[in-house]
């Protein structure tokens, strides 16, 4: 995260282009779910778990009706929290950790 | 998921520890620090190439309220759980690596963490030891998965039936602390959380509750180590509610084909002289087997009862000391239709022991068999240390196996005799396991 003002502007601006703030949804929302990521969301709580689900069907409902929030309601760059983080480094930090045991 | 073991003790000899059994001419005497913390540290060190080490803290199921039941025993599953130092998985491989083992075992009043390893990797499993017990994170998914095990657990162990009638029994001689079960009781299975495994570690692990015992290594290392890192929780932690005897009983009809039934009195406390003569009484009327497989003849219980019934039956003198109470008592099997008469005829002939049917001879082999079964329980690596780590749990000292002897030959024949009249005289309490058609209830007795 480092970098200074520069790189955070182009991050900014890449955040918005990518445009799924748009639907309402987060970053750690549109993780492909691999093993990893399955697993940590076994481990969310359920106010967050809640919270992603609703998104996710609030952003389907949007995506089947070819339409956007109104940019009001979009996520804004500052507010994105990467909830998941946590607990998919917990988890990828585990399966390394069996596979140096296993591999001895 | 090997590493938890549980075992319900009913201890048989309250007063004494013994130690100082100097096994090979170098090895040393049991040396015991208190730290100004309240934590005691005991060591022997007796040279054996493997070490067992435990952590003995005095909390248990007595200190269980009626909002948090069960937490005892999800705990005592709970040891291999992830904690600030190594995850779930690092301790289990870790400790299998070292060819260790980590177990817990719990009583009503006292938990026993203790590792078993090669004396070279102490090191490594007193790491593992010290994370258990002082930092587990109590994961909330991983509490979530280890809640079935409960189930698991519950059921191999009462698959013997003398565990429904102990934990029956002690639900009906008490009101509070003690009558708490050691097993989490149905309705609480899966309704354990994270935060209240966490309130309970952190109310009752507090270093002047906890004894760190070690045999087979130095004390100088034992204290090092608990200086640094059993330091994290002082203070008392919650005190525990004095346990009140209230004498009922409790009778659970099924259809076993022998009834298994325990009466009760309230007994000695740990470490008075009365429970010196508790112990006497329970081995003059017959306290288990002496011949493998033998069939007691010469114990007063047995006796009795054979002269009430000639169908198969078993019976024994039973007794268990708490350090604010205690229970004596007989434990009877026997066949459906039987049950009231071998009930009666025990209890009959602890009526002629309290009526001064006891010679002194019969006091006096009382004292070797107890004699010689407390000391042959102190000669494994395993027993010794449930001796020092508990005595230094209630005392903070211990006692040698000559002192211990010698309390045991301090009591006569007259107390042996009070003890059973306080038997005959007390409240009683009851519970009966089985097909109770023919057992009496306790005001028919």
């Amino acid at each position: 995260a480092g970098g200074g003002r520069l790189l955070e502007r182009i991050r900014k601006w890449y955040y918005n282009a990518a445009g799924f703030n748009k639907l309402g949804l987060m970053r750690d929302d549109t993780l492909h779910e691999d093993d990893d990521v399955k697993e940590a969301l076994k481990r969310l709580p359920e106010h967050l778990y809640n919270a992603r689900v609703f998104r996710i069907k609030r952003a389907l409902d949007l995506s089947l009706k070819h339409q956007i929030l109104p940019k009001d309601q979009w996520v804004k760059y500052e507010e994105d929290h990467p909830y998941l983080e946590p607990y998919l480094k917990e988890v990828i930090r585990e399966r390394r950790e069996r596979e140096a045991w296993n591999k001895k | 998921k090997r590493f938890y073991s549980l075992k319900v003790a009913p201890k048989v000899s309250p007063s004494a520890t013994a130690e100082k059994v100097k096994l090979s001419p170098a090895s040393q005497n049991l040396e015991i620090t208190k730290l100004p913390n309240g934590l005691v540290i005991a060591s022997l060190e007796n040279f054996s190439p493997a070490s067992r080490i435990g952590v003995f803290i005095k909390t248990g199921s007595r200190y269980e309220t009626t909002s948090n039941l069960g937490t005892t025993h999800l705990l005592r599953l709970a040891s291999n759980l992830t904690t600030k130092g190594a995850s779930s998985f690092r301790i289990t491989r870790g400790i299998e690596a070292v060819g260790g083992s980590l177990s817990v075992h719990a009583t009503r009043e006292k938990m026993a963490y203790s590792v078993v390893c090669l004396r070279d990797y102490v090191d490594t499993v007193m790491e593992y030891l010290l994370n258990v017990t002082t930092a587990p994170e109590f994961r909330p998914w991983e509490v979530a998965d280890l809640q079935p095990q409960l189930k698991v657990d519950k059921a191999i162990a009462f698959q013997n039936p003398q565990v429904g009638v102990l934990e029956n029994l002690h639900a009906a001689a008490y009101k509070n602390a003690l009558a708490n079960p050691l097993y989490c009781p149905d309705y609480r299975v899966g309704k354990i959380t994270s935060e209240q495994l966490h309130h309970f570690v952190q109310n009752n692990f507090t270093s002047s509750r906890m004894a760190l015992v070690g045999i087979g290594i130095k004390h100088s290392t034992l204290k090092q180590v608990a200086e640094q890192f059993l330091n994290i929780r002082s203070g008392a932690g919650a005190p525990g509610a004095k346990a009140v005897y209230r004498g009922g009983e409790i009778r659970k009809q099924s259809s076993d084909s022998l009834v298994h039934a325990a009466v009760v009195a309230e007994g000695a406390v740990i470490g008075s002289k009365e429970a010196d003569a508790f112990s006497v009484l329970q081995y003059v009327l017959g306290a288990g087997p002496l011949v493998k497989r033998g069939s007691k003849v010469t114990c007063k219980l047995t006796q009795g009862v054979a002269k009430a019934t000639s169908k198969p039956f078993d019976v024994s003198a039973f007794n268990v000391n708490y350090s604010d109470s205690g229970l004596f008592g007989i434990y009877t099997i026997s066949q459906a239709p039987d049950a009231g008469e071998v009930i009666k005829a025990a209890l009959n002939q602890v009526k002629a022991v309290a009526q001064g049917g006891v010679t002194d001879a019969d006091v006096t082999v009382a004292k070797n068999q107890l004699k010689a079964n407390y000391l042959m329980s102190v000669e494994t690596s395993k027993g010794l240390l449930n001796e020092i780590g508990s005595e230094a749990l209630v005392s903070g000292t211990h006692t040698s196996p000559s002192a211990a002897a010698q309390k045991i030959d301090s009591v006569t024949t007259a107390d042996v005799v009070n003890a059973a009249k306080k038997f005959i005289s007390g409240k009683k309490s009851m519970a009966a396991t089985g097909d109770l058609g023919n057992t009496p209830f306790l005001d028919e007795l």
